[in-house]
Formats: C-alpha cells, structure tokens, sequence
C-alpha cells in the first residue's frame, strides 16, 4: 500500500519510467526477501529473446529511409495513383502517412517528413486548414498496425515471455493488423470524400499514364521492399528478424550507395540517434521483466481478474471498459512503455474473459494509435503544433473529428473478432 | 565549470557515442552475413546468433545511457507542466536524486551479479565467459547515475511549458 502510493508520487513527479518500473521492482523483491541481483539477472532476460533484435534493426532502417527523399517519391507515386479521386490529395495523405508510419516506426517522423510536402500541397489545392492540420496529425500514427509496426513486434515479445501457453507469432500479429488498419484508412478515405464534396472548389488532379510510370520510375527502389519483406516472411524464407536485416541492408544499399541520398559520414549520427530511441524502449523492457516476474509470482494478476470478474461478469462489459481505459492511459503514456508496464497485468484478465491474445494486441494499439493524438498530451499534437507553427489548441479542434472516426473504427475492432481473426486462421 | 572538466566530459561523450555506433554496426553486419551464411552454406555461423542477442543488450543499455545524457528518457510529463518556474528546479533536483539512487542500486546489484558469474565461470556460449557479456549492465547504470548526477548538478531548462 506504501510502495504504490511512492510510485504513484513518482509518476506525478514525472520520474523516468524506467526508474519506477526499477523502484517497484526492488521494493517488491525486497519484500519477498529475494537477493536484489534478481534485478540484473533479469534485465539480462533481454538476450533470451531472440526477436528483440528486430527492433533496433527496423528502427535503423525507418531511420535511415527518413533521411532520404523516400518520402517525396511516396507522395508523387500515391498522387499519381490515387490523385484523381474526389478528395483525392486527401486520400493520398492517408495512405502515404500510413505507409511511411508503417515503415519507420510511429516516431512522430510522418509528421515532420510528409507534412512538410502534403500541408501546403492541400493547402494549395483549396482544402479547409483545419481539415487538413486534422489529417495530417491524425494520420503521423496511421501504421501503428500494418507490418513491420515495432509496436507490434514489442507486444509479441512482451505476450511469448509471459508463456502463457497460447502461442502468439510476430507474424500472426502482422496478419492480424491488415484488416483493421484497412478498416481506419477506409474509414478515413470515406470521411475525406464526404468532406472534399462540401468543398467544389478543391482541384484535382486527372490520371495520366505518363506521370504514373514516372512516379513508379522514381520510386522504382523503393517499391520492391514491402514485397521482399512481406514476401520473404510469408514464404517462410527469412524469419522477423533476419527481414529486419534485409531491410537495413537494402535501405542502406538503396538509399547511400545507389540514389546517395544519405551521406555515408552522416550515417553514425543517424545511428546514434535511432539507438536513442531504442535504448529508452528496451531498458524499460528490461526492468518491467523483473517487475512483471514478481507480479506473477506474488499472483497479481490473477487477483486483479478475480477481483474485475466479481464485479463484471459480460465480456462486453468489460470490453468497453477496457476500450475507455486504454483511450485514457493513450492520453497520457506513450504506445511503448504502456505496452510494457499494462500488457502483463491485462493479458491473463483478457484471457479470462476469453479474448485471444492476438485481437488483445490490436484492440490495445488501436486504441493507443488514438492516444497519439488525443489532448492534452497526444506527443503528434505537439509535433504539429512545431512543425506548422500552429498553437497546440488550434490542432485539438482540428482532429477532433478524426478521432470519433477512428474511434468508431475501434469499436468495430472490438466488439467484431472476426476482422482481426480472419487473416491469421486463414492463412494456408 | 572549468576547461579541463568540459574536455573531460566531451570525451566521454565521445565514447559513449562511438560505443553504442560500433555495437550496432558489428550488429548489423553480423545479422546480414549470418543470412548470406544460412543461404549459400545451407547453415549459420554457431556462434553468431547468441552474440548478436547480446549486442542487443549492448545497444540497448548504451542507448540508454546516451538518452540519459539530455535526460530523454521516457516519462509523464502531465503534471510537471503545471509546477511553476520557481520550483521546477527543486523538483528536478529530487527527481534526479532519485534517479541517482536507484540506478546505483541498480549498478551495485548488478556487479555483485558479474561477481557470480565469474566465480562460478559461467560460459555465454563458445568460449565467452557470460561475466563479460553481463558487464554492460552495471557499467551502463553507473554511467546513468552519473549522468543523473550532473543533470542533478545543473537542472536543464525545462521547454514545452
């Protein structure tokens, strides 16, 4: 009772995650009367997992890929296939944000990389402002569930280490996370319609084959990569992590040897700075391995699910329970570290409220994806805001009606397994 | 603070850098030849996977300590915003106080569990003491308790607020 009141003070005094997570550890350790090594033994639990590898490599490479002009050849190829619909540069956005969020990571580089193109691009071609500072904040966290999303890499990593006898592959989660991500960008592409309809005035763009094939010309490095990766995966020929090589491989052969986009000698800045990234994820990862060994060793969460169950008994209940607590705690912590610290507490009690692990892991990303940008902390919020030198308040009108949208999708998400479930038990 | 000590500081950053650099590069190369190995030799190189699953560690702890340095670790940052010029000092000071002291006890910890390890002789794989593969991780939380204590010694500016 004392340990949780000190880490909640913790939190409010805004600690670094990784400190807490470490301060509950020990006082839990400590109470037990285990010998407090059990804290290094088990951040080194970190090189019992072979998958984590993936995460550092596809992070080096979104990195390196958004240092190049990638994204400006995105955008042309996605205008020229996409650019003669009604509402078409809109449409363009979402699915050339989702693509590059996909890729990279959702890092918030969707936002400074393609909103420096798609902002004035919609700008121009007569969009309302706010309709179009909405999309493109809304959209910086689009791929969060499309492959290779290291969000979805990290929840399979955090649900194998609980062995919790279900078994959950990275790639059966890629899978899982088509058919929902559709559903947003669907979702999204009607609303861009609708709203493109009110506004005759905005210009667009006709098809034509020529400016196609240059469009496919000048991306014609980069087309064949989602396919190598995707491809190599699902014929089994490389594993998650050896398609995490491949791909740091062809970024760097593509990107600073062929088009020379990225100067060789910038190369270990832009290293260093991924790492960053990775290191803050993975030592949170590290001491939440102690933390949630004691958890599960003093039984928490089975008394949390005893406890819950006593007081819903509906899986629907306690669905939309879990969707409004999920929306929250996206308000206020990030998609990684809240993975880390809620996925062990929440996973036995999904499961016994007969959840499958896999549709767990999408509700809980969808709905985190939201909190990147829900106020008054969503970090795109404040990406925005700097990069188009707007006021953080003028962007929590402006997405506002993405949010209900997406939220909607997330209820369809939710309370519709099969959506999730289609792909990974009709794979064969 | 005097010349000497800034040049001191530089270099350790350089080496903080350069470490987690390299790491990751002999990661990268190691994980591509290992694919090129499987493929054109029908099989891997054995000692490449369990190594590559300890530069993981590496770069992660290193990482780490290279986040601590412009304090960019992740954190809740909902409630300081409100806490007023006059004492967001203070509070900065206790959080990283804080910090110093669980991330030392962290380091102490972890050296007694390399200290294990080495009395025992326990093998990572091949012929790698796993003493050495471990070192990383109570160097790395000495190295953040120190990077604690400097931020402790001056608080950076807060921005965003």
């Amino acid at each position: 009772m004392l340990g949780g009141i000190l880490l909640v003070a913790l939190i409010i005094m805004g600690v670094p995650l990784f400190v807490i997570i470490a301060t509950s550890a020990l006082l839990g350790f400590s109470s037990i009367d285990v010998d407090l090594s059990v804290i290094a033994i088990e951040i080194y639990r970190i090189v019992d997992t072979p998958i984590l590898l993936a995460i550092p490599l596809f992070t080096l490479a979104g990195y390196v890929l958004g240092e190049s002009k990638a994204s400006e050849r995105l955008v042309l190829l996605t205008d020229a296939l996409l650019g003669w619909m009604p509402g078409g540069l809109a449409i363009v956005s979402l699915f050339a944000c989702a693509f590059f969020t996909a890729l990279t990571g959702a890092s918030g580089a969707t936002i400074i990389a393609l909103g420096a193109i798609l902002y004035p691009a919609m700008k121009q071609a007569g969009y309302e402002e706010r309709f179009n500072l909405g999309l493109i904040t809304s959209s910086g966290s689009l791929g969060l569930l499309f492959p290779p999303s290291i969000a979805l890499i990290l929840y399979g990593v955090i649900v194998q280490q609980m062995g919790i006898g279900v078994p959950v592959a990275i790639d059966d989660l890629f899978l899982a996370g088509l058919l929902p991500g559709l559903l947003m960008l669907l979702m999204l592409t009607v609303y861009s319609i609708y709203k493109s309809h009110q506004r005759p005035e905005i210009r667009r763009t006709p098809f034509s084959w020529p400016k196609l094939f240059k469009a496919l010309r000048s991306s014609m490095w980069e087309i064949p990569m989602p396919f190598i990766l995707i491809g190599g995966i699902y014929s089994g020929f490389f594993a998650i992590s050896e398609a995490a090589a491949v791909a740091v491989m062809y970024v760097l052969i593509v990107e600073v040897v062929i088009l020379r986009e990225v100067a060789f000698n910038k190369l270990p800045e832009i290293m260093r700075d991924s790492m960053v990234l990775v290191g803050g994820v993975l030592v949170i990862l590290g001491v939440s391995l102690a933390s949630t060994n004691y958890l599960i060793d003093t039984e928490v969460p089975n008394r949390l699910f005893e406890f819950i169950r006593s007081h819903i008994d509906s899986k629907l209940t306690f669905l939309m329970l879990l969707n409004i607590f999920l929306l929250l705690l996206g308000m206020i912590l990030d998609v990684f570290s809240a993975l880390v610290i809620i996925v062990p507490l929440l996973l036995p009690i999904a499961i016994g409220y007969d959840i499958h692990p896999i549709h767990l892991g999408i509700i809980f990303l969808a709905n985190m994806q939201i909190g990147y940008f829900t106020p008054p902390v969503g970090m795109n919020l404040f990406i925005a805001s700097y990069r188009f030198h707007k006021p953080v308040t003028e962007l929590y009108h402006a997405t506002i009606p993405f949010m209900f949208i997406l939220m909607a999708a997330v209820l369809v998400i939710t309370y519709w397994p099969e959506l999730t479930m289609y792909l990974v038990n009709n794979k064969n | 603070m005097n010349k000497r000590v800034t040049g001191f500081l530089g270099f350790i950053n350089k080496l903080e850098d350069w470490f987690l650099i390299l790491t990751l590069a002999v990661m990268v190369i190691l994980a591509i030849a290992q694919i090129f190995f499987r493929n054109i030799f029908g099989e891997g190189v054995v000692w490449i996977d369990p190594l590559l699953r300890v530069l993981v560690l590496w770069v992660a702890i290193a990482g780490a300590v290279v986040a601590t340095r412009n304090d960019n670790h992740i954190r809740i940052d909902f409630f300081t915003r409100y806490v007023s010029k006059k004492y967001i000092k203070y509070l900065q000071r206790s959080v990283y106080a804080f910090c110093i002291f669980i991330c030392g006890l962290i380091a102490y910890h972890a050296v007694r569990f390399v200290q294990m390890d080495y009395e025992y002789n326990t093998i990572a794989f091949a012929n790698v003491p796993a003493w050495l593969t471990e070192l990383v991780i109570p160097i790395g939380f000495f190295m953040i308790a120190l990077r604690y204590l400097l931020l402790f010694i001056s608080p950076p500016e807060q921005e965003n607020r």
